[in-house]
């Protein structure tokens, strides 16, 4: 079992390796990030400066057999919302940080020189701090090629592009995939990279080693429960078996496909955006779908080629399509793909980073559909342009820089393409996610949903995608509470009952609200921007028009329905 | 009567409606008799076409539908499942 965790003090340059407390057992990624900044982070902090602290944990199941549970959570107070944040991400290093016997690193303090860059090397023997000035600036898939010459085959990467450097609230961090190692997976929002970056980290590299597979306390049980799940998926309709991308066209449907700064949720180009076309592309230009850690079996990632054959980029989803495409009145997948690429060199959110060149667009200081133009100021973001930094530090910083009107967030977070317009309980969770405006916090896609019901149904999202966020399962696998718990009891080698599995979904969100309030929040920012109580959106001319009484009730537990325990996750 | 399951995002033509008593001897006739009662509910399950969505699945009593799923015979008792892939990041 993994029973250490990792502790990093970049001002004394210390690493120190401390033993798991027994009291985490049911802990991991995002509940345990927020456990241990609840405990170890002063709220109040400098989210740049050397008092925040970073965590990155695996889930409880990572490691594990257990299908499409590598998930890893990079948790932090955020620049850009000045709240907690947890950013998940796929690809390798979580399954192999377990496997070493590691459930999180924690990295504290900071540099006194802030312009040298480090690194952390964890190894089955441990774990130390390396220069890496001599790879200071480089972009993400540079940074990886180089490394894969210096370390063994079987080791991964956690690392930042030149934004996190920047220390830029758009910056992602990044995690390498189980193929070519390319970092094409981001722990994306809320500019945890810049928190990296601020630490002087620039790359995290992880070799198991000949590091096994984790077992569980009652192994013939969980086996068949790996096995059971798996047939079950896998016979099942493959809902994303050609990735998120294919969701454009019934987001468009849902008048949630926003189309120039969300002032339509509809494109006039969702045919050339569909997910349908990439996949159309594999025949002659090879590419295709691919799992981005081992043991996934949902398979949603693709590898998208352009027209000379050769790679472009991995994981192009629907938000990505929708932020930097449909957003920005981009006509062409082909183009989403170079600025996603563009994106994942630079270690951006594409959400955030979409979000803000269409706020320029909308003040008129870019053509709409102009991709050339968002290449060409995405380049400049390393030379430390004006308008790049605008665009790098989200859609709040480029309102400012432009004094445009509308510029969509909450709390400070750019919205995703799911819109709480017509979809006004995701909206209730936007207001009441410890993580701003975040689909995957709690997605709720019910046009139908009346409003009495959108307070449930918003706490019953956002408990079950924090437990789905807290075991190392993808969300896409879709595994509700029960099913995450029977996986517990065969790995502890216990019984974990519903009222123990609601309860971790609950105190992870009950943690994060606390460091959200010690943080100063209150409910006077449980809203979010006026753009979206004002501008009317489609057919129903919806407008986000929760009372606030009905969004308040979100933070008081309801007692859980039998649906509670059979939720999927969604995301 | 066949009875048709709704997935949360449809329900906004069916006012919240999860589940339909419909009438009609196949598949294609029971979504004609939905769309009559609920206008604006078919345009999400198939395309300009008449063809069912890429993203959309049928199921008859946990069937998949594959060939020609609109014409398939619906009986009384029968279960029309109607899945959509709508989530991501």
């Amino acid at each position: 079992m993994a029973d250490r965790m990792i502790y990093v003090d970049m001002t004394s340059q210390n690493v120190e390796l401390k033993p798991f407390p027994a009291k985490w057992q049911t802990l991991g990624g995002r509940g345990l990030s927020a456990k241990i900044l609840l405990d170890e982070c002063n709220p109040k902090c400098d989210a740049l400066g050397p008092e925040n602290v970073l965590v990155l944990a695996p889930g409880v199941l990572s490691g594990t057999a257990a299908p499409t549970s590598g998930r890893i959570s990079v948790g932090c107070k955020s620049p850009l919302t000045g709240g907690i944040k947890e950013a998940n991400s796929g690809g390798q290093p979580g399954q192999h940080l377990v496997k070493l016997g590691y459930r999180a690193i924690v990295v504290k303090g900071q540099p006194k020189d802030a312009s040298k860059r480090y690194a952390l090397e964890v190894t089955a023997e441990g774990a130390k701090i390396v220069p890496a000035d001599e790879y200071k600036g480089l972009l993400n898939y540079s940074l990886c090629e180089r490394l894969a010459t210096k370390y063994p085959k079987t080791t991964s990467f956690i690392s930042i592009g030149p934004a996190g450097e920047l220390r830029l609230k758009g910056a992602s961090v990044a995690t390498t995939d189980q193929d070519n190692r390319y970092p094409a997976r981001h722990a994306a929002r809320g500019g945890v990279g810049a928190v990296m970056g601020s630490k002087g980290l620039k790359y995290v590299a992880v070799d198991p080693g000949r590091a096994s597979v984790v077992h569980a306390a009652e192994r013939k049980k969980f086996g068949e429960l790996c096995k059971d799940y798996s047939q079950a998926y896998l016979s099942g309709p493959l809902m994303f078996k050609h990735g998120t991308s294919s969701v454009v066209p019934i987001a468009n449907m849902l008048h949630t496909f926003p189309h120039k700064n969300r002032v339509s949720g509809q494109s006039p180009d969702a045919k050339t955006l569909d997910g349908a076309r990439i996949v159309e592309s594999f025949e002659s230009r090879g590419g295709g779908m691919h799992n981005c850690m081992t043991g996934c079996i949902v398979r949603c990632s693709n590898i998208v080629h352009g027209k000379d054959g050769k790679y472009v980029t991995s994981a192009l989803e629907f938000e990505t399509l929708t932020l930097l495409g449909s957003n920005c009145a981009v006509a062409s997948w082909e183009d989403v793909a170079e600025l996603d690429r563009l994106c994942d060199e630079l270690g951006l959110d594409t959400i955030e980073t979409g979000s803000a060149l269409a706020v320029l667009m909308d003040a008129g200081q870019l053509k709409w559909g102009d991709a050339e133009s968002m290449k060409a100021l995405l380049r400049e973001i390393p030379g430390g342009s004006e308008r790049g930094k605008a665009v790098g530090n989200g859609v709040v910083a480029a309102g400012k820089f432009t004094g445009h009107h509308r510029v969509p967030h909450g709390k400070g977070q750019s919205l995703p393409a799911w819109d709480p317009r017509p979809l006004k309980a995701t909206g209730v969770t936007y207001c009441t996610s410890p993580m701003g405006a975040d689909h995957t916090a709690g997605l709720i896609i019910n046009p139908g949903l009346t409003p009495d019901k959108f307070a449930y149904e918003s706490q019953k999202v956002q408990i079950v995608n924090a437990v789905c966020d807290s075991s190392g399962f993808c969300q896409f696998l879709q595994p509700s509470l029960d099913n995450i718990r029977a996986f517990y009891g065969a790995l502890f080698g216990r019984e974990v009952s519903r009222d123990e599995i609601h309860g971790l979904g609950w105190q992870t969100l009950c943690d994060e609200w606390e460091f959200n309030k010690r943080a100063g929040f209150t409910a006077k920012d449980d809203v979010l921007a006026d753009c979206l109580a004002k501008d009317p959106i489609g057919p129903a001319n919806a407008v986000f028009d929760v009372a606030p009484e009905i969004i308040a009730a979100v933070y008081t537990k309801m007692t859980p329905g039998e649906d509670m325990f059979s939720a999927k996750a969604s995301g | 009567m066949p009875s048709v399951r709704i997935p949360p995002p449809y329900r906004g033509p069916t006012l919240g409606a999860a589940e339909i008593r419909a009438e009609g001897e196949t598949v294609g006739v029971v979504l004609d008799w939905v769309e009559r009662k609920f206008p604006g509910f078919v345009a999400q399950v198939l395309d300009e076409d008449g063809n069912v969505h890429g993203f959309v699945k049928l199921f008859k009593n946990g069937e998949h539908l594959v060939r020609d799923p609109l014409r398939m015979p619906l009986a009384d008792g029968d279960e029309l499942e109607i899945i959509a892939a709508i989530a991501g990041g």
